[in-house]
């Protein structure tokens, strides 16, 4: 996948920044485990925006999908628990919000899809039902009301024969399919916020291209704001506007996607784009080898002091052993989490 | 489902014929002569009498000529006559059934209403004291036999309380034996609700449910209870037929006037036609329940229905 990317926003700050939707401020979320209390997120910050699609990168356990159900409200409790932190939404902290202000704004005004399709929607149920039961929730609509909304959500989903296909189940959908159905089912009452946990790990590659052209598609006729949740540097070149990078918790970098892809300010970053395979040379004779991150994220009961990535990182030095490096907040501007940013080369593409 | 259901009444087929081989075979696996034992209690029987016997039986014929023979009759509905008594079993069977019916399907109501809201809280508070409790009361249920329950309950609330009649066949009479029953399988059904229902509170479409937004109380009853009824359906089933099965000893504690209690005596008088014809009647009874559970089982998943 080529990381090129047409840019959309202009190269310096634009004038008239778009509103906040959705603010997330020192998140910390724990779950209490046999080896004692993880802390799956901690302390993370960034703003989604109107409009834009903010791509939250890193590896299995950095935190992504623990951050994206703490905005939720569904992380089970127990074992889990938001520690600390707010999530602003509609001049509303979510974290303080009961479960009965938090179920109307689910599906409604944040909504969500996530990875499997196929075990994200229920065998026994049709999908009918399944689109259905949101609509009436949370516009009072009549079934058969609910019935032709659904219909219209399938259409622009570009699913073939909806009336018909609203009477079957999801054991007789394609992956690709069933994905458009999550979709169509969490776009369904004009959401404000739409969280896409890793929407097309579990697709192949074609249907990936097409799910991610929809997204695009419906983020420019609704104007909602998506958070695109992955672990693929190609799928953030493709969607993204902005970028936070996670890892083991917490956010390590953040900035503006030309700018992450051009010069990274985080080793661990670098690494990630580093793992890409570019088009054409991987594989061959002589060709460039796929690098990988050596080791694996760290245990959350068991962290490293000092920098949390040090014991992976080529850069590492006496002071990120001993000194966790701070996040240099330049709001709005492309920062990092790490003592050694200014050592850090920019990439291929930047220069060759 | 067309074939779903065809395959399901070829095996049901096959397994009521596979009975009545061994069933028309059952008088040759008692070691000697099974004329001689069955008329063994009868004072006064002569050798020609037993050889009149052997030849009505069709004892003297070639095993594939008396199954054949023994084939011939059942499909005209003749299950022999009695030992005792020379009355037509089937007629005897039949009589007794619906009591025997009626008991096995109170006691699943019990066991059901019990075992599925103990099952689903368990599941649904799991790792708290409430499932804990619930969990070791459903090991003690299990592990309880019929007949000491049965036993129990009848000192208690029959002799020492005197709320209920001990023994006979009125609606009153049904209580305790139909308690007994249905709180021993209660347990059973209870243990496997609740990992069934634990296996699907984990599943991702509950939190897709969540996510868009349900009330609590809806995701449970539709997307939870609806997907974990699924396995629970099939254990009922089999349930039922263990419950038949546990019917012929809570019938005896209770003196419930069902086929369970005949098959007992029929057993003690080594009444061989009335016993074959009770195994045969048994076997017809658990293979139609299972195939009522298969299309059930068909019905709640879809993935059956339609395929």
């Amino acid at each position: 996948m080529s990381a090129t990317k047409s840019i959309e926003a202009p190269n310096d700050e634009p004038a008239t920044r778009p509103a906040p939707v959705l603010e997330v401020r020192d998140l910390c979320t724990e779950f209490r485990t046999k080896a004692g209390v993880g802390r799956a997120v901690d302390g993370v910050s960034f703003t989604l925006h109107e409009g834009e699609i903010l791509a939250i990168v890193g590896e299995s356990g950095s935190g992504k999908s623990v951050t994206s159900l703490s905005i939720m409200g569904l992380i089970p409790d127990p074992p889990g628990r938001i520690a600390g932190g707010s999530v602003t939404y509609g001049g509303r902290d979510l974290t303080r919000l009961d479960e009965k202000a938090l179920q109307k704004l689910r599906g409604n005004e944040i909504a969500m899809i996530f990875q499997e399709p196929m075990t994200s929607l229920n065998p026994v149920l049709s999908i009918g039902r399944q689109m259905t039961e949101g609509i009436r929730q949370h516009t009072g609509m009549s079934e058969a009301e609910a019935r032709k909304h659904a219909v219209e959500m399938m259409r622009r989903v570009s699913i073939p024969a909806p009336e018909k296909r609203l009477g079957e189940y999801p054991h007789q959908f394609s992956g690709g399919m069933l994905q458009r159905i999550m979709i169509a089912i969490a776009m369904s009452c004009s959401p404000r916020v739409l969280i896409a946990d890793e929407p097309t790990t579990a697709l192949d590659v074609t249907i990936q291209a097409q799910i991610l052209e929809l997204m695009r598609d419906l983020r420019a006729t609704t104007g909602a704001s998506i958070m695109l949740i992955t672990h693929d540097m190609g799928v953030v070149a493709e969607m993204a506007d902005r970028v936070v990078v996670m890892y083991a918790g917490r956010k390590v970098e953040e900035g503006r996607v030309e700018d992450i892809f051009a010069r990274p300010r985080h080793p661990y970053t670098r690494g990630l784009l580093a793992a890409l395979p570019v088009l054409g040379t991987a594989g061959e004779v002589g060709g460039t080898q796929l690098n990988e991150i050596p080791g694996v994220v760290p245990a959350l009961t068991d962290l490293p002091n000092g920098c949390r990535f040090s014991d992976r990182c080529a850069l590492s030095t006496d002071k990120c052993l001993a000194e966790d490096p701070p996040f240099a907040d330049r709001v709005g501007a492309h920062s990092a989490a790490c003592w050694h940013s200014d050592r850090l080369a920019p990439t291929m593409e930047a220069t060759s | 489902m067309a074939s779903f259901l065809a395959q399901r009444l070829f095996a049901a087929l096959l397994t009521i014929l596979v009975t009545t081989v061994a069933v028309s075979m059952l008088i040759h696996l008692v070691p000697g002569d099974p004329v001689q034992i069955m008329y063994a209690q009868s004072q006064g029987t002569t050798p020609e009498q037993l050889e009149e016997v052997r030849a009505r039986l069709g004892l003297d014929q070639p095993l594939m000529v008396q199954y054949i023979q023994y084939m011939g009759r059942v499909l005209q509905g003749d299950l022999g006559r009695t030992i005792r008594g020379d009355q037509p079993v089937l007629e005897l069977l039949l009589a007794r059934l619906p009591n025997t019916l009626i008991l096995a399907t109170s006691a699943l109501v019990i066991a059901c209403a019990i075992g599925l809201v103990c099952g689903f809280v368990a599941a649904y508070r799991r790792g708290t004291w409430l499932d804990t409790l619930l969990m070791t009361s459903a090991i003690l249920g299990v592990s309880m036999p019929h007949f000491w329950l049965g036993l129990i309950l009848l000192f208690y609330f029959a002799v020492h309380l005197q709320w209920l009649p001990v023994a006979g066949s009125g609606a009153a009479n049904l209580v305790l034996p139909a308690v007994t029953l249905g709180v021993t399988n209660a347990a059973i059904i209870a243990r496997l609700t609740r990992s069934s229902m634990i296996d699907v509170f984990d599943q991702e479409f509950i939190r897709t449910a969540y996510a868009k937004g349900l009330p609590r109380a809806l995701v449970l009853y539709r997307h939870a209870l609806r997907a974990g009824l699924v396995p629970i359906v099939t254990m009922i089933g089999l349930q039922f037929t263990y419950m038949m099965g546990g019917a012929i000893v809570v019938e005896n504690v209770f003196g419930w006037n069902g086929v369970g209690r005949m098959a007992i005596q029929a057993i003690f008088q080594r009444d061989y036609p009335l016993i074959q014809g009770f195994i045969l009647m048994f076997a017809v009874v658990v293979v139609l329940v299972s195939v009522l559970m298969d299309l059930l089982y068909a019905w709640l998943d879809p993935r059956i229905r339609n395929r």
